[in-house]
């Protein structure tokens, strides 16, 4: 534990009573949406992808009526506070992977993202570098990732907004036919969920990224 | 003025008097020897943002879109010496100060009173 107070913990706090005293939002807006904040997470995003390996027909409902099939992990679009969140809501889309098509998601204009299904963004898909460069380079900043597609695979890179938010159904790697659905979710990860990395036996977490900078065209001499 | 039109410019210096102090968590959490990647306010921060962009029809609030690209020109001039979320969390503020929404002299006041009940 940190026995210190911090100016950050400090500053947070008044702010936050100063936005409640003003009338801005109340206390119970505001512990509803960090209840929100503190149990979302990617597994009902993994979970979803798992059953659609497994099962054709959930496949087939998660790509017709994805809101439906979240709904079977856990998920209500609708309602994920309880009592909704409209800067959230939206029409949601899985993009599903096939041999020749890999997709990406990302958010140019800030930073829109599944919350509901898969959790807060990362940092770095928040920064304007990875947004600016994706949707130029997608080849390059995937790499950076890691990932290297060769030039028969299309990238589909698809820009999410406050009305719509998508996440990536990759493809079940080799070797993983005979798993049960707790063994392919620990290989979903969210980086794959994103379209960032590809699923792989043995690979559990996310890759580390150091965040950079976005260099401005006009600066860059 | 607003955070958009020139934010560097326009300082606030009871942030950056915290900026200076730089008790952000990587130093905090490598200090007392604690694994949490992100720190304990994170998801308070994240309830409020979202409760802003509930309210942003009212006075001079931000709305989403507003109070992120703020945030985005913010973390890149201002308070680009500071990790995430500390930027997140001072670009905010900044936003509020800087529109009005929240009186300097008041956050200042406000600051000390937090920390005085905290550390009772």
């Amino acid at each position: 534990m940190v026995d210190e107070i911090t100016d950050f913990e400090v500053l947070e706090i008044a702010l936050r009573e100063l936005c409640i005293e003003k009338g801005i939002f109340t206390a119970e807006e505001h512990r509803l949406m960090t209840e929100f904040a503190e149990q979302i997470g990617p597994t009902p995003a993994a979970r979803l992808v798992a059953k659609a390996w497994l099962d054709p027909k959930f496949k087939e409902l998660a790509l017709a009526e994805p809101m439906t099939a979240s709904k079977e992990v856990g998920v209500d679009w609708l309602h994920p506070t309880g009592w909704g969140t409209p800067s959230d809501f939206t029409a949601f889309q899985i993009l599903a992977d096939t041999p020749t098509v890999h997709n990406v998601i990302v958010c140019a204009l800030c930073s829109c993202y599944p919350r509901p299904i898969l959790g807060n963004s990362p940092e770095w898909y928040r920064t304007p570098n990875y947004r600016r460069r994706l949707v130029r380079w997608p080849r390059q900043v995937l790499a950076e990732f890691g990932l290297y597609l060769p030039d028969e695979i299309t990238v589909h890179v698809q820009d999410s907004n406050q009305k719509h938010r998508f996440m990536v159904m990759p493809l079940q790697p080799e070797g993983t036919e005979d798993w049960t659905e707790d063994q392919l979710v620990e290989i979903i990860t969210r980086d794959t969920l994103i379209g960032v990395a590809l699923p792989k036996p043995g690979v559990t977490t996310n890759m580390i990224v150091d965040t950079r900078p976005a260099i401005h065209p006009g600066n860059a001499g | 003025m607003s955070a958009t039109q020139d934010p560097a410019s326009a300082r606030i210096a009871g942030l950056d008097e915290i900026v200076e102090r730089g008790q952000v968590w990587s130093r905090m959490a490598a200090k007392w020897g604690v694994e949490n990647p992100v720190p304990p306010w994170k998801t308070s921060l994240d309830g409020m943002c979202d409760a802003l962009d509930r309210a942003s029809c009212e006075e001079n609030i931000p709305d989403f879109k507003q109070r992120r690209d703020e945030e985005d020109v913010l973390s890149a001039t201002v308070y680009s010496d500071l990790p995430y979320p500390e930027n997140q969390l001072m670009s905010l503020a900044h936003s509020l100060v800087s529109r009005g929404v929240i009186d300097e002299a008041e956050l200042k006041q406000r600051l000390a009173s937090v920390r005085a009940r905290l550390e009772a």
